[in-house]
């Protein structure tokens, strides 16, 4: 019983950090945090929740290299509407998001039906085929160089997009968090784990799956909308195969094993590259440096580190650089 | 009917380079397992190395081109040990070491060439002319690399000792080992021989098209399109594969329009994933 | 013997035909309510076939199954564990990362059913179901004998307590009939009559059981049994009859004997 306490005095000292850390986010922009570090900030608050979208479909199963396509359609649909039609885009934002959503539920469909591997291949060709269509239509789309001057949210001040991003994160995390956390994500991870047993005990495995699909892109298109009514550029390099490959390593980076991962490593791979923008072209060497280091030395990503750690504050001699949950020979499936 | 014996040449000459990379990526995917991400990356290396030995340094080209193949071949052998074999059972680790190495790749190249657009020369220069078609010498001696290659690795594969060995790694790794064949050499010799030919074709590429540090991107997604068409696990279908990726982007862009024609091939392949993920070979053309 | 019995499983003709291989043949049999079946026969006999055929992890060439007089022929997994039917798997009978006892509580899924919306807002309808399920699975874990591993990840577990793991499982779906494949495969004495223990509680609190075997201890738990094989009938009837029959024995010769 005292294990019962004690698990319930840390999560209430966890939730107590996390309250202070997002309360000392929203003072920043009072404390005299300048334009350009809130521009970085709103990146990453962006770029948090796709990463933590990805994670949620991981959560089934289900990996994606092609998740800025559902980002891509709720962002060129809002921006589109915004800009060629004349609405606010406080109403274009929410009909992107519902857009992405049916189509991502109309394609969970045929792409549920393949997993592993081939899910993942499936995904990385949806990705450039959702940049494709986009060419084609370059009419309205604006093809490779895309839509400009998208009509702002807010005037020409940062603080209300600094303020709404940072809220939009904290609302979509918690949602996220809710969902992994109750019979949803249970239901998920089991699928993840045996489709047969899942089955067997009465979960349409096949449904949950599309479902995940589904309730994911819908969080990716919510970080779309918001980054096309504040950058308001889109290009066609905006949403690439580069930017997914880049969310999947933010989130692997970060640990895709747990939920602060997908945020520990967004932020430091968003964050630090900014830092050093001095170093100009070689950046891209420190970036490198970093996922190697993470690759080789922290098994479970960035956000894993502290575990880590203690391991080896604990157990010096039993800590190891490799995860026990190694298969000796064992091809990837 | 000129637009169509032009398209046909192109579909050839794009056929060769693309079952030169997709063999190359393929081999590493059945014999080890990775999906080498950064293969993209080799190629577009082994077009800087050449075009840097012979255009900056001032060598023979084809000297150039012959000491870049080793040299990007050899590396194969550090690539394997450091970089693929510790991430063999985690394809998302896997994914971002090739990410890291790509990123590395393309820094090195941007910051000591710069990233413009080069073109290297023709190897051949010159215009073959047989009748009424006319074609640059160097697509025809792309074309010609490419099929001796080809018959290179069936014959390497077929007939050779340590041919079979990696077809016995490729099809059960631990049963190939268990049989005392050494994994490592061959999964090794499967990434020498990878990346040797990335970068003869990127040097061939990098002649009859044009080079930048990012040209590895595309080619990459055109060999993951070949070996999805033809089968994981199966080289010889790639030949089908690669021909057929090939004549798709020589004739789609001509006759329809590029980004529809883009749309077409995504479809295709879409649907191979999704109706017959085995591909059209599979495991069952050797 | 003839009982009047509820029929709650009744399989007849049902055929399974892999490209030229027929692997079930014409196969016809019944389950009655609160018995305890046995499906027996040498291996490669074809009874997990059977199995497979009836949950719906394969869809028969022809034949038809009907649980409790519904024809469920051919309908998916899921839909059958709705109707009733829990099953246990030989091979991978778990959520291996999960716990012990995260794999019971996770099994509560139909029963109570919370909906999605009732999920992500913690509505106290959900509460209510989860301190349900939670509540129900620390009992069948007790129950199994699985109590004081309820927080060890499931791989790490013996193998005799996967296999009760596996049952428990099973058990969570609170199904009507229970059926176990080869649930005494791999294990010691002990382990043996443990779990035929359980079995005989289970029927005590009236669920039904079918349950493929290998082991001809299991005989002597059974009302009614069923021989198979190369996916036919080759006997039927009370355990008496069964030991005596000698196309029974006949196929078991140079397998093991018969008990």
């Amino acid at each position: 019983m005292q294990t019962e306490s004690l698990k319930k005095r840390r999560r209430n000292i966890t939730i107590a950090i996390l309250c202070v850390i997002t309360g000392l986010l929203f003072a920043l922009p009072l404390l005299g945090l300048s334009v350009y570090f809130m521009h970085t900030l709103i990146g990453v608050f962006i770029w948090i929740i796709v990463a933590n979208s990805l994670r949620l479909l991981g959560l089934s199963g289900q990996g994606s290299i092609g998740h800025a396509a559902f980002m891509a359609i709720g962002a060129y649909t809002s921006a589109i509407l915004a800009k060629f039609l004349g609405w606010s885009p406080w109403i274009t934002m929410p009909i992107g998001v519902l857009v992405t959503v049916i189509v991502g539920f109309l394609v969970a469909v045929p792409f549920t039906r393949v997993r592993g591997i081939y899910f993942t291949m499936v995904s990385l060709f949806f990705g450039i085929g959702v940049l494709a269509i986009n060419q084609v239509f370059n009419k309205w789309t604006g093809g490779y160089s895309g839509i400009i001057s998208i009509p702002r949210l807010f005037a020409y001040v940062k603080n209300p997009y600094y303020y709404f991003c940072l809220a939009l994160m904290v609302v979509c995390l918690l949602i996220m968090y809710r969902l992994e956390h109750s019979r949803i994500g249970l239901t998920w991870k089991a699928v993840a784990q045996s489709y047969s047993v899942a089955s067997s005990i009465g979960i349409n495995e096949a449904w949950q799956r599309i479902l995940c699909l589904g309730v994911s892109c819908t969080f990716a298109a919510i970080a779309g909308v918001a980054y096309a009514h504040y950058y308001v550029i889109l290009t066609q390099e905006t949403f690439s195969f580069n930017t997914s490959i880049n969310v999947f390593v933010y989130m692997t980076v970060g640990g895709a094993g747990l939920f602060a991962g997908p945020i520990a490593g967004t932020a430091v791979l968003l964050i630090i590259p900014e830092m050093l923008r001095d170093l100009r072209e070689y950046v891209p060497f420190v970036y490198a440096a970093i996922l190697l280091i993470v690759l080789f030395l922290m098994p479970q990503g960035l956000a894993g580190l502290p575990a880590q750690l203690w391991q080896l504050i604990r157990r010096p001699a039993k800590a190891k650089l490799t995860t026990s949950d190694d298969k000796a020979g064992k091809r990837a499936p | 009917m000129n637009m169509i014996l032009t398209s046909t040449v192109n579909g050839l000459v794009l056929s060769a380079i693309y079952i030169l990379v997709a063999l190359g990526f393929g081999l590493q995917l059945s014999i080890m397992g990775i999906f080498n991400f950064a293969h993209g990356a080799v190629y577009m290396i082994g077009a800087y190395v050449t075009y840097g030995l012979s255009v900056a340094l001032g060598l023979n080209q084809w000297v150039s081109l012959l000491i870049s193949v080793i040299l990007v071949g050899a590396s194969g052998l550090f690539l394997e040990k450091f970089c693929f074999r510790p991430f063999q059972n985690k394809p998302t680790h896997m994914i971002v070491m090739a990410i890291a190495l790509i990123m590395i790749l393309e820094t090195i190249v941007e910051v000591t060439l710069g990233g413009v657009t080069r073109a290297l020369p023709a190897f051949v220069p010159g215009i073959f002319k047989a009748g009424s078609i006319s074609v640059d010498n160097e697509r025809v001696l792309a074309f010609a690399i490419g099929a001796v290659l080809l018959a290179a690795m069936t014959f390497l594969i077929q007939k050779t000792k340590i041919g079979q060995q990696m077809l016995a790694v490729a099809q059960d790794a631990e049963g190939a080992a268990l049989q005392g064949i050494d994994t490592h050499r061959i999964a090794a010799t499967a990434t020498v021989i990878a990346c040797a030919t990335a970068a003869l074709s990127g040097s061939l590429m990098a002649t009859i098209f044009s080079m930048n540090p990012f040209m590895g991107d595309n080619i990459l997604l055109k060999a993951i399109q070949v070996v999805i068409l033809s089968g994981i696990g199966s080289i010889g279908g790639i030949l089908v594969g690669g021909l057929i990726m090939g004549f798709l982007n020589a004739f789609l862009p001509v006759f329809i329009n590029a980004s529809v024609g883009e749309v077409i091939t995504i479809l295709i392949v879409l649907g191979i994933l999704l109706v017959r993920p085995k591909g059209l070979f599979g495991y069952e053309l050797f | 013997m003839i009982r009047q019995v509820n029929v709650l499983l009744d399989i007849s003709g049902l055929t399974k035909n892999f490209g030229g291989l027929i692997a079930v043949d014409h196969l016809s049999m019944s389950v009655g309510e609160g018995q305890i079946v046995g499906l027996i026969g040498p291996n490669g006999a074809g009874k997990t076939t059977v199995f497979n055929l009836i949950t719906g992890v394969i869809r028969p060439s022809s034949g038809k199954v009907e649980f409790d007089g519904k024809n469920v022929t051919g309908k998916s997994p899921h839909f059958l564990a709705s109707s009733g039917i829990g099953r246990t798997f030989q091979l991978t009978p778990l959520f291996t990362d999960f716990t012990t006892l995260e794999n019971v509580v996770a099994s509560y899924y139909l029963h109570p059913r919370s909906g999605f919306w009732d999920s992500l807002f913690n509505t106290p309808t959900y509460r209510r179901n989860e301190a349900y399920a939670l509540e129900q699975s620390l009992k069948i874990l007790d129950l199994v004998g699985l109590g004081k591993v309820k927080d060890e990840r499931a791989k790490n577990l013996p193998h005799g307590y996967q296999k009760m793991l596996g049952i428990a499982r099973a058990l969570a779906v609170q199904p009507r009939l229970l059926m176990l494949d080869e649930p005494l495969g791999g294990m010691n004495t002990d382990e043996i009559s443990f779990t035929m223990d359980i079995m005989a509680k289970v029927r005590s609190l009236g669920m039904t059981i079918l349950v493929i075997e290998h082991n001809m201890q299991i005989l002597d738990l059974c009302d009614h049994v069923v021989a198979i094989n190369f996916g036919q009938k080759i006997g039927e009837g009370s355990v008496e009859e069964i030991r005596n029959n000698p196309d029974v024995i006949k196929a078991y010769l140079g397998e093991q004997n018969v008990a």
